[in-house]
């Protein structure tokens, strides 16, 4: 939740108290690149806990370890060292797997670019995950119609990736990660590849969704207009949370 | 939803897909055609070593057929022949004196193998008559006994019709005896064997030539349709064993055996040969697929991001090749059946590979033209196995495809 306590930047002890209540919970996470022979250090004992509702912005320069941060919490990485639980779940402890399913049962992604599924239309691509959890087609239609209706898209189901603008496109993903009533949707730099209007857009529409659906949303992006609507920000710089910088509350 | 996924990525590279239905489709239909000629070949091959055997069976006198000696007959010829045509797969049994001598005109002398034959039976097997060139074929109406020679015979022997002929060969008591023939007419086959060295003339003239009354050297035997040889030659060496004489009873593939390792050898050939352009098509799938997989490392980290495990990915992406080789094996089958009816209506004469002068264990084949037939059997067999080279061609490409971390697939790919 906005305004709540948290650990701020720099490392503490491993295996310090868990706080009750929490989404996600991580302490002293580290991850650690080999890049030929120079050993890149991407997260170097990352404190940080978000709560459920919670609508926040990793917010920190190119490099300063936001999309990894955000692999490691859902699931699409594993940190070098440190713990994490997310939804209660000690996620390094998933296999393969595990992980896959977990993040279908928990995790709604939006990433840069490449959202979609290239050869599915906007429908298909917005009811994948439902169709992966094996809900019935009359279900689908239930869940993603309306939603896609609710982002104004409900006369471009039957389009192609390569049919819509990139802020459409963006906005089948946000379909999708809530079509599945997520835990937690991670969002990586959404509004990247779109104009000024259509990411304030798609950040209006997903701060409604936060609002009505309570739906934890992590972000990450280095747009100080993005930042600005965040209702918390957390900032990294050189793999840790910069604890100075955080704000709270908007 | 795999499915219409798969079949939707198939045509994203509409190019690609096509060239690699192609080439599957192609060496499936080729290996189709392929098949259908060689059993076709064979098949004749068959047929004709068996012809040229004398039957599908052979029974002589013991050690005839390595001597080939006039003197090796069979003394109880009538009890044999009868014997042997109540053997069940019995269609034809056809009695025959086979003289080896020599044939001397007023211009030379030439060495003969006399064929005594009774001609409405021998027609089960073959009919010389309708290689008859000049005169009549074996009239029996004739007074004197008629014999029918091969055309380079009668060229060398500087002979016309109605010319007298004389025989010298040995009788069945060793004896050299001496027998008076008018030509009546000849034949030319393009066989080099029985245009250079055969003659044909009546059962009991031949008989009556070398004093064999009532003896016969051959029994050939056409047998039912689709026994196989050495069951029929077991019922006929049953059946013999009461008549007490030393006989020998060969199929025709104990009588011919370097064209039955022949034919062998030629299948051989033609497995390796469609091994050998599958094993190529495989690669080249595989190949390609692997290329296809490299290129679309992002698209399997997001589906993989989204919750699709490793297994649906490389099931996805098998889907993809079943879905493109059952396409491919329809064209295939298409091309190969067409092929086939082509073949089959219209024939491929051996003579348009520049072959003219084929002949093996002394039965020509230059003549021969290669039609198609279809043994399901082998077709089905074929199917299966172009289908299991393919798909198995995309296992490893598509277990890549299921090991990408997520992660990596969509940082290194962006």
């Amino acid at each position: 939740m906005s305004g709540q306590e948290t650990p701020t930047g720099g490392p503490s002890e491993a295996g310090a108290t868990w706080q009750n209540g929490a989404l996600i919970r991580m302490r002293q996470i580290t991850r650690t690149y080999q890049d030929g022979a120079l050993e890149v250090h991407a997260l170097r004992g990352v404190d940080l806990d978000i709560a459920e509702g919670e609508f926040t912005s990793l917010a920190g320069p190119s490099g300063s370890g936001k999309t990894t941060l955000l692999n490691i919490i859902g699931v699409l990485d594993k940190p070098t060292s440190g713990r994490i639980e997310v939804t209660g779940t000690d996620i390094t402890r998933l296999d393969k797997g595990e992980a896959a399913d977990f993040r279908l049962e928990k995790v709604g992604f939006i990433f840069q670019a490449y959202n979609l599924v290239p050869v599915l239309t906007a429908y298909e691509n917005a009811e994948f995950t439902l169709l992966l959890r094996g809900i019935s087609p009359h279900e689908r239609r239930e869940k993603v119609e309306p939603l896609l209706e609710r982002v104004g898209l409900g006369d471009m189901m039957d389009r192609k990736p390569h049919e819509l603008s990139g802020g459409q496109q963006q906005r089948v993903a946000v379909v999708r990660a809530l079509a599945t009533s997520p835990a937690l949707i991670l969002a990586d730099e959404p509004t990247a590849n779109l104009d000024s209007e259509t990411s304030a857009g798609l950040l209006d529409l997903m701060l409604e969704l936060n609002q009505e659906l309570n739906t934890t949303f992590l972000f990450s992006t280095h747009d100080p207009v993005v930042i600005e609507r965040a209702r918390r920000v957390v900032r990294l710089l050189d793999g840790r949370v910069d604890g100075r910088a955080q704000r709270t509350g908007n | 939803m795999l499915w219409r996924m798969a079949w939707r990525n198939l045509w994203r590279h509409r190019t690609r897909t096509l060239i690699m239905t192609s080439a599957v489709a192609f060496s499936y239909g080729l290996c189709l055609f392929s098949m259908g000629m060689g059993d076709d070949g064979h098949g004749q091959m068959l047929d004709e070593a068996a012809k040229g055997a004398g039957g599908d069976v052979l029974v002589h006198e013991k050690g005839y057929w390595e001597d080939k000696s006039s003197d090796l007959v069979m003394r109880r010829g009538q009890e044999i022949l009868s014997t042997v045509e109540s053997v069940p797969g019995v269609r034809a049994a056809i009695p025959r004196v086979l003289i080896t001598g020599l044939v001397s005109s007023a211009s030379g002398t030439r060495p003969l193998l006399l064929q005594g034959i009774d001609p409405e039976r021998e027609k089960a097997l073959k009919d010389y008559s309708e290689d008859l060139s000049s005169g009549v074929y074996l009239d029996q109406s004739s007074r004197s006994d008629p014999l029918v020679l091969g055309a380079v015979i009668v060229e060398k022997l500087e002979l016309d019709l109605g010319d007298r002929v004389v025989l010298t060969a040995s009788q069945p008591d060793g004896e050299v005896t001496r027998a008076l023939f008018h030509l009546t007419g000849v034949v030319k086959t393009g066989f080099r064997e029985v245009d250079e060295m055969a003659g044909f003339t009546t059962l009991g003239a031949a008989q009556n030539a070398i004093s064999a009354t009532g003896m016969l050297t051959q029994v050939g035997v056409v047998m039912v349709e689709g026994l196989p040889s050495d069951t029929v030659a077991n019922r006929i060496r049953a059946s013999l064993r009461p008549v007490g004489e030393d006989l020998e009873v060969l199929t025709w593939q104990e009588a011919v055996p370097e064209m039955v390792g022949f034919i062998q050898i030629d299948d051989a050939f033609l497995y390796i040969y469609l091994v050998v352009i599958f094993a190529i098509v495989a690669f080249a799938i595989a190949n390609t697929f692997l290329m296809a997989v490299m290129e679309r490392v992002r698209e399997f980290g997001l589906l993989n991001a989204l919750g699709l495990r490793g297994g649906g990915v490389a099931r996805l992406l098998l889907t993809e090749t079943l879905l493109m080789t059952l396409l491919a094996m329809a064209i295939g089958f298409v091309l190969g059946f067409a092929g086939h009816l082509a073949a089959s209506h219209w024939g491929i004469p051996v003579a348009l590979w520049g072959v003219d002068d084929m002949e093996l264990s002394g039965i020509d084949f230059s003549n021969m033209v290669m039609r198609s037939v279809v043994n399901p059997t082998k077709w089905v067999a074929a199917s299966i196995l172009v289908a299991l080279v393919t798909l198995g061609s995309a296992l490893y490409p598509a277990w890549r495809a299921s090991r990408f971390e997520p992660a990596e697939a969509m940082r290194l790919y962006e």
